[in-house]
């Protein structure tokens, strides 16, 4: 392989390149590939879903089983396999090492391990789809919540020991890659840049990977445990045998509730950065906003109960959980306020990243607003388990976390392909997107209020009117997605190029001093920060 | 900028096909995993030898005392998937040692694999609690949920008095901590010097009392996973009297499994120790210079305080309690 | 002022979204007075028992009021600055970045908003949640896929009885050529079926059960919940009820309907239980006292002759499993 290092940029032959690479830049790639990929497969899902949902009645699906494995492969694959391996795998080894100006990231071949144990996952996840799951149907149909005993005795059949294989691949890919996040920022920062220095971006990855570190080991033992009480007859969640499926609930939400903060602080920093550049402010109050972000991970981890309000827990837990939950409105308003507060005074540019990070705000206020009602232990049993929550937590995923991908993927991808994309395909995207996913998802807010329930492939005729307004929205974000895809194509069409700095003055993080794209291996010469 | 000179230290690699087999290999021993203890097909009485079903049925069931004269080949890819990782992990393990040896680990690189190394036994530390949350709820409130469980449990009242009975309806008795499983407390405890030992004798250069030190922590450690083995075998032999086994009822399933994934991990932790051992048989490993050796003493110690655990709790606490 | 089309849009969404975000203030403290779900509207079913329409006063005077303001706020706050500080408006950007007085201001006035939301929202959990002493025990079991209800008081009177769907198989919902049925075929089918087998009679389709759940007005009814196999909830939404059935426990809520508000009420099963999730619905019959008395005095059922429950329970239970295949 030796002789591939004589081109002038060091570039090793294609195969060596893109399957044992060794390349903060091009893993990112490889990562944004991947999320783009899942992000098809599981935006087609919802499509499906949604358009079910139109009327009431059986639409497309014969078989609710179907439907509900929809609905399960739905959230498992834009969690784990669109937003984890874009905001953290893609951005994050894309823009870490350049922000904090390091060459690369600390243990290169580890990284490229842990993306290529995604698609081991996801090959997992997509055969399960097809191979026996009960006797009502093919594919894992439990939820992505996967709460035993519909994920134990409920599903006999293989489909959904391959979910868990696929889950455990997927888990451990995130764990290295904390490993390598963590190290990397601890270790390799530029000469001069304090922690205190650090771009928020890097603080995000930086929270985001201990949650990780933290988190999914114990969803690893839970998920071996589901494997042996399904395989092997231990009893861990089996209440004939002296178990508990409570149990399970809570090793889950133990990584689940950290889960939702893991797909969002990446998010928060793309945001912050964004915004600073297109006011040309400083970031306002940056350690106020660092330590918010650091505030929201430790509390993250003593919430998680707030998803089993109506298990049975005892009444004194729930208002512990209550009171804790309530606390992370505190930190995540300092990040709003303070957003806010770095436009103030700015001089404010409404470039496509700025429309999507502008856009973040706003929905991520709604969505989180929302949080904070079903945080109350005494109102959720109104609305738990209903379309409250589905909208709930779109408007932080859907609206939030993939706003958040969509306004680092327009800030950055000049940067990162070397060309610019065309301004008005890229506008007709965040438009139709927009008003799509708000379509979507507002109404629900409703079909929650009145009481309909979550994962129902058929409704009584009462939901009709709001049900038929979201699915109209999921066609208005289809097109949004299809021009999502049409602009980039263009961009690589057409090649505009792209210069070091095209976004200008306010952009001033260590990235914007490289070429676009960046040279195969930058920083020889390590920057110095004052 | 990539034509100068690179003047800073990190470890920039070139192109290394680990990583991709390690995923080549991860899909085969995953749908091994699930062929060999779920099983893809159910064995097919008409067509007892087709190849599928041969490959994908329950290869568990060779154990099974109901192997019908059908073979299984659930184990195949699983032991291929093994196989494979095993072969990864030598190629990709003695690319380090070469690189460590050839100079690539410079001062700031060592600090990283410091980090590296912590991070990653945070992460079993958490692996740990997962399963330490299972046992202790377990422990904690069996009683109360026996309770609850009297319209679904047999043996709600031997759980309220006891830890429940065993597959054949018998009260079981736990291990007894004062056996072997004090035994394995004195062989974990002796191992942890015995690596402290190596430590102290690589630093001041004794080469020779090192290896021997590794050596003897290296089978120290395949000591105890021998003597879990024992007491595995006594617990299973005697499930249907007053043993029990990891299908009897939630103690048997806590028990087996977190020790269980304790034993792996000392096996784990000895074969890295055996790495080392080669590695210091080569020649590498110098006074100043020995990360390598740390992490796999790291490892260790980690090993030994989960065990410390195990043996307050679920021995001796237990059964007390 | 010439504004950018992206300002003019984003202007529009947002008057739009706020406007839609003050209507939604509005309508919540409009109630329906019609039970079960209302197509098109946006609040809560009316509240029935004391929980519930403690938690739709939760509702309409803390969260709503809070949530509409801090959005509200936020929207006004940033399409002000949109405005007054675009390019063209203040070409040249200040370069300030800290300002102690804000900061401190936007983390204590959270956390008082958020002190003065846990008092009432506290208050709420624990009326809810500490059952009071009963008057009615009732215990609900799930089945896949169905409701078992037994009375443990009245356990030598009233059998336990199993509470199906009343609906046609899965496979029937199909015609020959695949299209869909509708819910209106649906209904037709089930409503021309002969008179011994359960029908809808007006009552809301996939709500609707051969066997409601029985129970007093006015009179504390404490309900026992445990499930046969998978996790199911039981839930009806103007009682201000859910709770999970979970195999291996007994969980309990409660709740006691208001004077007066007898009639029949509807809930789903809220928690994912395998194919016929969507298929269990919850029926609960309110009825006068005396007439309580009567039912229990009967055997369970409101004749002295014919006990409704138990006769129709063996229809559609067979083909319930029909249609589970
Ligand atoms: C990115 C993901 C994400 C994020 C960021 C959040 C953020 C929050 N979530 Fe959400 N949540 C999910 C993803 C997320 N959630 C998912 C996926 C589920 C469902 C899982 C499932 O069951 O399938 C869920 C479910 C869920 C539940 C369980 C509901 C139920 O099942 O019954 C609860 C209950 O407490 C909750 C609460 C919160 C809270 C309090 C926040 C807070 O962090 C929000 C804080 C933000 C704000 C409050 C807005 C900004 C603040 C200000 C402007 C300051 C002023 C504000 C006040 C004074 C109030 N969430
Ligand atoms: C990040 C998470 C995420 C995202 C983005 C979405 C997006 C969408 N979701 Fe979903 N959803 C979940 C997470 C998410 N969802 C979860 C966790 C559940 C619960 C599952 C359960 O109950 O078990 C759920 C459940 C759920 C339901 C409830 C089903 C039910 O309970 O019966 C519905 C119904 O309408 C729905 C619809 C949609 C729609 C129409 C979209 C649309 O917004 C989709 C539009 C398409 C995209 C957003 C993809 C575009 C992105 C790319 C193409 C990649 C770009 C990448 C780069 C640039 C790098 N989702
Ligand atoms: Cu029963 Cu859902
Ligand atoms: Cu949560």
């Amino acid at each position: 392989m030796s002789n591939s290092y004589d081109h002038d940029d060091g570039k090793p032959g294609f195969f060596a390149r893109w399957f044992f690479s060794t390349n903060h830049k091009d893993i990112g790639t490889l990562y944004l590939i991947f999320g783009i990929l899942s992000g098809l497969i599981g935006g087609f899902l919802s499509f499906q879903m949604r358009m079910e949902l139109m009327e009431p009645g059986f639409q497309i699906f014969d078989n609710p089983h179907t439907f509900n494995m929809y609905v399960s492969m739905h959230g498992l694959l834009m969690i784990f396999f669109l937003v984890m391996p874009s905001l953290i795998g893609g951005f994050g080894n894309w823009f870490l090492p350049l922000m904090i100006g390091a060459p690369d990231m600390a243990f290169p071949r580890m990284n490229n391990l842990s993306f290529w144990l995604l698609p081991t996952a996801l090959i997992c996840l997509l055969i399960s789809m097809f191979i026996p799951g009960n006797p009502s149907g093919d594919g894992f149909a439990g939820s992505w919540v996967m709460y035993p005993p519909l994920s134990t005795s409920g599903h006999s059949g293989p489909a959904f020991d391959f979910v868990i294989i696929g889950l455990l691949a997927a888990g451990f890919s995130s764990i290295f890659g904390a490993i390598n996040f963590i190290t990397t920022i601890f270790n390799m920062r530029a000469p001069g840049m304090t922690m205190h220095k650090m771009p928020l971006f890097a603080w995000g990855i930086l929270v985001t990977a201990f949650l990780l570190l933290l988190s999914l080991p114990v969803l690893a033992a839970a998920l071996f445990m589901l494997f042996f009480d399904r395989n092997a007859g231990t009893g861990f969640f089996d209440a004939a045998k002296g178990g508990d499926p409570e149990m399970f609930q809570h090793l889950f939400w133990f990584f689940g509730h950290p889960e939702v903060y893991i797909m969002i602080l990446p998010a928060f920093g793309i945001v912050s950065h964004i915004i600073s550049t297109f006011s040309r402010k400083p970031i306002f109050g940056y350690l106020g906003m660092a330590y918010a972000m650091v505030s929201i991970g430790v509390v993250g981890f003593v919430v998680w109960a707030h998803h089993m309000y109506t298990v049975g827990m005892d009444v004194d837990m729930k208002a512990y959980f209550l009171a804790a939950t309530l606390i992370i409105a505190v930190p995540t308003g300092i990040k709003i306020f303070s957003w806010l507060a770095t436009m103030w005074g700015g001089s404010i540019r409404f470039a496509i990243p700025m429309q999507w990070a502008l856009a973040f705000i706003f929905l991520f206020v709604v969505g989180g607003v929302t949080g904070v009602a079903l945080a109350n232990a005494g109102y959720d049993a109104a609305v738990h388990d209903t379309y409250f929550v589905v909208a709930h937590f779109h408007y932080v995923l859907s609206l939030g976390a993939v706003f958040g991908i969509f306004a680092g993927f327009t800030y950055w991808f000049g940067k990162m392909s070397g060309y610019l994309y065309n301004k008005y395909l890229a506008a007709a995207h965040f438009w139709f997107f927009f008003i799509g996913v708000n379509l979507v998802f507002f109404p629900q807010h409703f079909l929650g209020m009145q009481g309909m329930p979550r994962r129902y492939v058929d409704y009584p005729a009462e939901f009709e009117f709001y049900n038929k307004m979201s699915s109209y929205g999921a066609i208005v974000t289809l097109i949004g997605v299809l021009f999502f895809l049409i602009w980039v194509a263009e961009a690589f069409i057409v090649k505009r190029k792209a210069g070091d700095n095209y976004w200008g003055e306010g952009a001033n993080t260590l990235e914007w001093t490289l070429p676009s794209p960046p040279p195969f291996h930058q920083f020889n010469t390590l920057p110095r920060i004052k | 900028m990539s034509d100068h000179a690179v003047e800073h230290d990190y470890h920039l690699l070139p192109p290394s096909p680990w990583p991709f087999l390690s995923g080549v290999a991860a899909t085969i021993w995953g749908v091994g995993m699930v062929a060999f203890f779920a099983g893809l097909y159910p064995r097919n009485a008409e067509n007892p030898n087709g190849l599928m079903e041969f490959l994908f049925s329950r290869g568990m069931d060779m154990f099974g005392a109901d192997s019908s004269g059908v073979s299984n080949g659930g184990w195949i890819f699983l032991f291929l998937g093994c196989v494979f990782a095993t072969i990864v992990m030598i190629g990709w393990w003695r690319d380090v040692a070469k690189e460590g040896n050839t100079g690539d680990h410079t001062p700031v690189v060592r600090i990283g694999l410091r980090y590296g190394m912590i991070m990653f036994i945070m992460q079993e530390v958490m692996f740990f609690v997962g399963w330490f949350w299972m046992f202790f709820e377990f422990m904690l409130f069996r009683k109360e949920r026996a309770g609850w469980n009297t319209d679904v449990l047999e043996s709600a009242s031997a759980y309220q008095d006891g830890y429940g009975v065993n597959a054949a309806g018998n009260h079981f008795s736990t291990i007894d901590p004062w056996g072997l499983p004090l035994i394995n407390t004195l062989v974990l405890l002796l191992s942890g010097t015995t690596v402290t030992w190596a430590h102290h004798a690589l630093i001041k250069g004794d080469r020779k009392s090192a290896g021997t030190g590794i050596l003897l922590t290296f089978l120290l450690g395949f000591f105890f996973v021998f003597l879990q083995g024992l007491e595995y075998k006594e617990a299973f032999v005697e499930r249907m009297t007053h043993g029990f086994w990891l299908d009897s009822n939630i103690y048997g399933s806590t028990f087996f499994l977190a020790t269980g994934f304790h034993g792996l991990h000392v096996f784990i932790g000895a074969i890295f120790l055996f790495a080392i051992w080669l590695r210091l048989k080569n020649g590498s490993m110098t006074p100043k210079q020995h990360f390598g050796f740390e992490a796999a003493a790291w490892y260790w110690h980690f090993v030994d305080v989960v065990w410390l655990f195990l043996f307050t709790f679920v021995y001796v606490v237990f059964a007390l309690n | 002022m010439r504004f950018s089309p992206f300002m003019k849009a984003s202007g529009l969404a947002i008057a739009t979204l706020s406007f839609s975000a003050l209507t939604c203030v509005g309508t919540a403290f409009a109630e329906s007075n019609k039970d079960g779900p209302t197509d098109g509207d946006i609040g809560f079913q009316r509240a029935v028992t004391p929980v519930m329409e403690a938690i739709t006063g939760f509702n309409n005077f803390w969260l709503v009021p809070i949530m509409v303001g801090i959005v509200v706020l936020v929207t006004v706050l940033m399409g002000y600055i949109m405005i007054r500080f675009r390019e063209k408006a203040n070409p040249e950007a200040q370069k300030f970045s800290h300002h102690t007085g804000l900061e401190v201001a936007w983390t204590l006035i959270p956390v008082v908003i958020l002190m003065c939301l846990a008092v009432p929202s506290m208050k709420l959990l624990y009326f809810a949640d500490v059952v009071p002493e009963a008057g009615l025990v009732v215990k609900a079991t799930g089945n896949t896929w169905n409701w078992e209800y037994s009375y443990p008081d009245y356990e030598d009177k009233v059998d336990s009885f199993v509470s199906n769907i009343v609906d046609i198989p899965h496979t029937e919902k199909r015609t020959e050529a695949g299209e869909a049925l509708s819910h209106k075929q649906i209904i037709a089918q089930i409503e021309a079926r002969p008179a011994d087998q359960p029908r809808l009679n007006g009552r809301p389709y996939l709500m609707a059960t051969d066997a409601a759940l029985v129970v007093p007005v006015d009179t504390i009814v404490k309900v026992l919940v445990t499930s046969n196999n998978n996790l199911h909830a039981f839930a009806v939404p103007q009682f201000g009820v859910k709770i999970d059935a979970v195999p291996g426990r007994i969980n309990e809520t409660w709740f006691k309907v208001n004077v007066g508000e007898e009639g029949t009420y509807y809930g789903q099963c809220s928690e994912i239980c395998g194919v016929n999730h969507a298929f269990m619905p919850i029926e609960v019959k309110v009825v006068s006292k005396a007439e309580f008395k009567r039912w229990v005095a009967n055997g369970g059922s409101f004749t002295a002759q014919y006990s409704q429950n138990t006769i129709q329970n063996k229809i559609v239970g067979g083909m319930q499993t029909a249609a589970a295949q």
